[in-house]
C-alpha cells in the first residue's frame, strides 16, 4: 500500500511537470498580450516624448513579466545583422508597403530581443552602405538595446554589493542612453557616434561572445517557462499583472469564500442524496419511486445558470419578492456583529448559491445512489441476511448500503478540485468574490500569472483528488488490492 | 444465414444486434418519444427560414417577378453564419431526398435481397449521398455568394404607404434574428410571441434559429471528441504495453486540467471566437472520458475468440481494429455521445451566457444573459426553456439507449 501511494505521488511529478507545461504553452501562445493596451501609446503619436515614455514603460512591464522572452526555447544568441536589417527595415518603412501589424510585430521584435541584438545593431550602425535613416534608428535603438536590465530594483532588503551592482549598471545604462544621432546628422557625427559604440563594444566584448555552455543555457533556460518554473519551485506563482501583487496571496484571500461555499454545498448533497437514494430504491417502482425519480431527473437536466438567474429574479429583485440578498457574500458592515449573527448573516447570502450550486450534483448523485443499492440489493449475500431473519432496516443498512455506496463515497474525491476551482458560473451570478469570480475577472484582464496559478492549483489538487478516490477505493473494498 | 440448414424448417428470424437494441429502445415509451421530440427539434431548426425570414418568397414592384427567399438561402451577406447555410442546403434538399428515398427503397426491395446485403446496400447509398451533400456543401461555402442588404418589408410599408402596388408574399414573420429596432425589452405580444430583448431584438426569432446553433455545436463537438477519443482508446487498448502507458499519460494530463476553466480560457482568449472554435475548443478538451471507456472495451474484447482468428486470419490491425473490435464496442460511445451532446450544448449556452461565446450566432446563453442584466421574465424563461427541453430530450434518449443496450434489463 505504501509503496502504491510513494509510486503514484512519483508518478505526479512528471504528470504535473507536463500538465503545467500544457496549460503554459495554452496561455503563451493564445492571441492578446498581456498589458497591450500599453504599448498602443505608439499609434497615437501626436505627442511623441508620451508615446516613448509609455512605449518604455511598456517595456520595463514585459520585463518584469518575462512575457519579452521566447514561450520554450531561446536561440537569440544567434541573432546576426541581417535579421536586425529585416526589423529595421520593416520599422522605417521607406517603401511604404508594410502592413501597420507588420511594424508593430517588429518594433516588439526589436525591443524583445533586449542585448542579443546589440552586435547586430552595431553592425548596421556602422554599415556605410545602409542609408542614413536606417543608421540613425540603429543608434537610437541601441541606446535601449544595450542597457544592462537591474534585476533586483524592486527587492525590498538589499544588501550592499546588490546596491553597489544596481548603481554601477544605472551609471553604465545612462552613459549608452545618450550615444545617438538623428537622420540629418553630419557624417563626422556618424563616425564619432559609431567609433564610441565599437569602443564601448570591445570593452564589454565578454558579453558578446557565448561559449557552447552559455548558449545551451540559454537556449533552455533564458526562457519564459523556465523562468516561471524557477519562481513556481519556490512557490512563488508571480505578481498579479494588474495590481503588482503577488498572486499566491490573493488566491488564498477568495479561498474562504468558496471553500464555505463548496464545503456546505458538498455536506448537503451528501445528507439530502444518500438517504433519498436509498429511499427510492427500496420503494422501487411504487408512485413515490416515480415522482422522485422523475423530479431527479428534471432537476439534472436543468441547466444551473438558468435557475441561479430565474431565482435571483424570483427571490431578491422585488420583482416580486425580496426574501434574499442580491449579490455578495456578507453584508457590507459586518463589524458591529457578533458571531452568530455573522453566521446568519452569511447563511442569508449564501442560501441561494448554494441551492444553485448543488441540487444538479444532488439529484446525480441521488441516481447514483439509486442504482448503486438497486445493483446490491438482489445479491446473494442480501438475500441471505433477509434469510436468516434480520430486520429489514439492518438487511439494508448495514449489509446492501455499505457495498452499494462505495462508488459515491470515491466521488467525493473527485469534488476536491471544484473545493477550490469553485462555480465560477454561480459566484459570477451571484457576486460572490471567491476563486470563481476572481478567475473569470482575471481571464477578462489577460491576468496571465493569476489564471495560471488558479489552473496549476486545481490541476494538483484534481490529481491528488484523483490518487484519493483510488486509494479510498481499497479502503472501503478489500477485494481490490495494488499488488 | 441467409441458407436455413433444414430446407423444410422455416429460416430463423435473422436479427442483429441493432435490432434486438432497437426493439428494446422502443419499449421505453418515454426514450421512444424523446427520439421524436428531438427529430421535430431538428426539422424546426431546419425550416426556420419558412417560418421567419426578411425575404419574401416573391417580390415585385413592378420591374419582374423576384424570388429573394431562395436566394437568400446562399447569400453570406444575409446568413452570415455557415451553420445556418447548411440547414437551408437542408430545407431545400430534404423533400427531393425523401422522394428519392421512398423510390429507391421500393427499388432495392424488389431486388429480393436477403436482410443484411439489403442493408449494406442501403447503407452504401446513404452514404454516398451524404458525401455528394457535403461535397455540394463545401462548394456553396468556399463560392460564398452575397448580395446586397436589403430590407424588403420595409421597403413593402413603404410603398404601402405611398399606394404604390408592391406584389409579395411574405413569410409568417417578416424579419429575421439580426432584425433590430423594436421596442427594447416588451413584454410577449401578439406581435413578438416571446417579446422583443435588450438589444430590440425579436426573443421567438431568435429562440428558433439559436436552435441551430446548439445542436450543431452539440453535435459537431461531439464529433471531434468522439473521433479522437475512439482512435486514441482503440489504440491503447490494442496494443497495451508503451503505446498504452503514453495514451494514458495523456488521458491523465488533459484529464487533470479541470475542463472548464480551460474552456473558459481559451475562448476568452481568442480574439474573435467563432461558434467553429467554441465547438474545437470543446471537442479538443473533453475526449479524455471516450478514450477510458473504448480503451476498457478493447480490454474486454481483445482476449475473445472472433478477435484472436481475425488476427490469426492475417488481417491488418486496422481492419481489426477498426472492422471487429470497434462495432462491438460502440454502445456505450453511442451512450456516451448522446449524455456528451446535452452537456456540450450546457457549455455553449453556459460562454455565452458569461459573454465569451460568438456574438454574431444568436446563441440562448445571450438572450439568457440578457435577462440577467434586465430581469426581464420573458428574457429568462424563453431561454432557459429551450435549453432545459433540449437538454432533458437528449437524456431521456441517452438513458433509454443506455437501458436498451443492457442486457440486464432485457425482458
Amino acid at each position: 500500500m505504501l509503496n502504491y501511494v510513494i509510486k503514484r505521488l512519483l508518478l505526479m511529478v512528471p504528470t504535473f511537470a507536463a500538465i503545467s507545461l500544457v496549460i503554459f504553452v495554452v496561455l503563451n501562445f493564445a492571441p492578446g498580450t498581456p498589458g497591450a493596451q500599453m504599448s498602443t501609446g505608439e499609434a497615437g503619436g501626436q505627442d511623441a516624448s508620451t508615446a516613448g515614455e509609455q512605449r518604455e514603460s511598456y517595456r520595463i512591464f514585459k520585463e518584469q513579466f518575462n512575457l519579452d522572452k521566447p514561450v520554450l526555447f531561446n536561440t537569440r544568441y544567434d541573432l546576426g545583422q541581417p535579421e536586425i536589417e529585416t526589423e529595421l527595415k520593416a520599422i522605417l518603412n521607406e517603401s511604404g508597403d508594410v502592413p501597420p501589424a507588420r511594424r508593430i510585430e517588429a518594433q516588439e521584435d526589436i525591443e524583445n530581443w533586449g542585448r542579443y541584438a546589440v552586435p547586430g545593431l552595431i553592425g548596421v550602425l556602422s554599415d556605410t552602405s545602409a542609408t542614413p535613416k536606417m543608421r540613425a534608428l540603429a543608434s537610437q535603438r541601441l541606446t535601449f538595446n544595450a542597457q544592462k536590465q537591474n534585476k533586483n530594483i524592486y527587492k525590498k532588503d538589499l544588501t550592499d554589493a546588490e546596491r553597489a551592482e544596481i548603481k554601477s549598471i544605472a551609471k553604465a545604462n545612462s552613459k549608452v542612453r545618450n550615444w545617438s544621432f538623428k537622420a540629418d546628422a553630419t557624417p563626422e557625427e556618424m563616425t564619432s557616434v559609431t567609433t564610441t559604440w565599437h569602443r564601448w563594444q570591445e570593452s564589454t566584448a565578454e558579453d558578446w561572445h557565448y561559449s557552447f555552455g552559455e548558449r545551451v543555457e540559454i537556449f533552455l533556460f533564458d526562457t519564459r517557462f523556465s523562468k516561471y518554473w524557477g519562481n513556481l519551485a519556490r512557490l512563488n506563482f508571480g505578481v498579479s499583472h494588474v495590481d503588482k501583487r503577488p498572486v499566491l496571496k490573493k488566491v488564498l484571500s477568495k479561498l474562504k469564500y468558496s471553500i464555505t461555499l463548496s464545503f456546505s454545498s458538498v455536506l448537503i448533497i451528501y445528507a439530502i442524496s444518500l438517504p433519498l437514494g436509498i429511499w427510492s430504491s427500496i420503494r422501487q417502482n411504487t408512485m413515490a419511486d416515480r415522482v422522485v425519480t422523475t423530479v431527479l431527473f428534471m432537476m439534472y437536466s436543468l441547466p444551473s445558470f438558468f435557475v441561479a438567474v430565474f431565482l435571483l429574479n424570483l427571490l431578491t429583485r422585488g420583482t416580486p419578492l425580496q426574501v434574499f440578498p442580491t449579490s455578495g457574500f456578507e453584508s457590507l458592515d459586518t463589524s458591529q456583529m457578533t458571531l452568530l449573527e455573522y453566521l446568519k448573516d452569511v447563511g442569508w447570502h449564501i442560501t441561494l448559491p448554494i441551492f444553485c450550486g448543488s441540487y444538479a450534483a444532488l439529484a446525480a448523485l441521488s441516481r447514483y445512489a439509486r442504482s448503486g443499492l438497486l445493483d446490491v440489493i438482489r445479491s446473494d449475500y442480501v438475500r441471505t441476511a433477509r434469510a436468516k431473519g434480520l430486520p429489514e432496516s439492518v438487511v439494508i443498512l448495514k449489509h446492501a448500503a455499505r457495498n452499494g455506496m462505495i462508488p459515491i463515497l470515491t466521488l467525493l474525491a473527485s469534488l476536491l478540485p471544484t473545493l477550490i476551482g469553485g462555480s465560477v458560473i454561480i459566484e459570477v451570478v451571484f457576486g460572490i468574490p471567491g476563486m470563481g469570480s476572481f478567475l473569470f475577472e482575471s481571464i477578462n484582464l489577460r491576468d496571465y500569472n493569476a489564471v495560471m496559478a488558479v489552473l496549476l492549483i486545481s490541476s494538483a489538487l484534481t490529481l491528488v483528488g484523483m490518487l484519493i478516490s483510488d486509494l479510498s477505493y481499497a479502503l472501503v473494498d478489500p477485494r481490490i488490492t495494488f499488488e | 444465414m441467409s441458407q436455413p440448414l433444414l430446407p423444410d424448417v422455416a429460416p430463423p428470424e435473422d436479427q442483429t444486434f441493432g435490432d434486438i437494441v432497437w426493439i428494446q429502445f422502443k419499449k421505453n415509451r418515454v426514450a421512444y418519444c424523446s427520439l421524436w421530440g428531438l427529430s421535430s427539434l431538428f426539422l424546426l431548426a431546419t425550416i426556420a427560414p419558412l417560418i421567419a425570414s426578411g425575404r419574401p418568397f416573391t417580390w415585385n414592384i413592378g420591374e419582374g417577378t423576384r424570388y429573394p427567399w431562395f436566394s437568400g438561402l446562399f447569400d453570406r451577406n444575409y446568413f452570415e453564419n455557415p451553420v445556418d447555410i447548411f440547414f437551408n442546403m437542408l430545407l431545400l434538399a430534404i423533400v427531393p431526398l425523401m422522394a428519392a428515398a421512398l423510390f429507391r427503397y421500393r427499388q432495392i426491395k424488389k431486388m429480393g435481397l436477403d436482410k443484411r446485403p439489403r442493408r449494406a446496400k442501403i447503407g452504401r447509398e446513404i452514404r454516398l449521398t451524404a458525401v455528394l451533400f457535403f461535397a455540394l456543401f463545401a462548394c456553396v461555402l468556399f463560392n460564398p455568394h452575397s448580395e446586397p442588404y436589403t430590407q424588403y418589408a420595409d421597403i413593402a410599408e413603404q410603398r404601402l404607404a405611398e399606394d404604390k402596388p408592391v406584389d409579395a408574399v411574405f413569410t409568417p414573420v417578416r424579419y429575421i434574428f439580426r432584425k433590430t429596432g423594436f421596442k427594447s425589452l416588451e413584454r410577449p405580444s401578439a406581435q413578438h410571441w416571446l417579446g422583443v430583448d435588450e438589444s430590440t431584438r425579436d426573443v421567438a426569432v431568435r429562440i428558433l434559429y439559436g436552435t441551430r446553433i446548439s445542436l450543431t455545436i452539440g453535435i459537431i463537438a461531439v464529433a471531434i471528441y468522439v473521433t479522437i477519443g475512439v482512435i486514441l482508446g482503440a489504440l491503447a487498448g490494442f496494443y497495451s504495453g508503451k503505446v498504452d502507458i503514453l495514451i494514458q499519460r495523456l488521458i491523465e494530463i488533459v484529464m487533470s486540467i479541470p475542463a472548464l476553466i480551460i474552456i473558459l480560457v481559451l475562448v476568452a482568449f481568442l480574439e474573435k471566437p467563432s461558434i467553429f472554435h467554441i465547438m474545437l475548443v470543446i471537442g479538443l478538451v473533453r475526449w479524455t472520458g471516450v478514450a477510458r471507456l473504448v480503451r476498457g472495451e478493447f480490454y474486454r474484447l481483445r482476449g475473445q475468440d472472433f478477435v484472436t482468428s481475425a488476427v490469426a486470419l492475417g488481417f491488418p490491425p486496422r481492419k481489426v481494429i477498426f472492422h471487429h473490435i470497434l462495432p462491438n464496442a460502440m454502445g456505450p460511445v453511442l451512450v456516451a455521445a448522446t449524455f456528451g451532446v446535452a452537456g456540450a450544448i450546457l457549455l455553449e449556452s453556459s460562454l455565452s451566457f458569461l459573454g465569451l461565446g460568438d456574438l454574431s450566432a444568436p446563441s440562448w446563453g445571450q438572450t439568457l444573459s440578457e435577462g440577467y442584466s434586465s430581469g426581464a421574465w420573458h428574457l429568462i424563461l424563453a431561454p432557459g426553456f429551450a435549453i432545459f427541453i433540449t437538454v432533458s430530450l437528449l437524456n431521456l434518449v441517452g438513458e433509454g439507449l443506455r437501458d436498451a443496450l443492457d442486457p440486464k434489463m432485457r425482458k
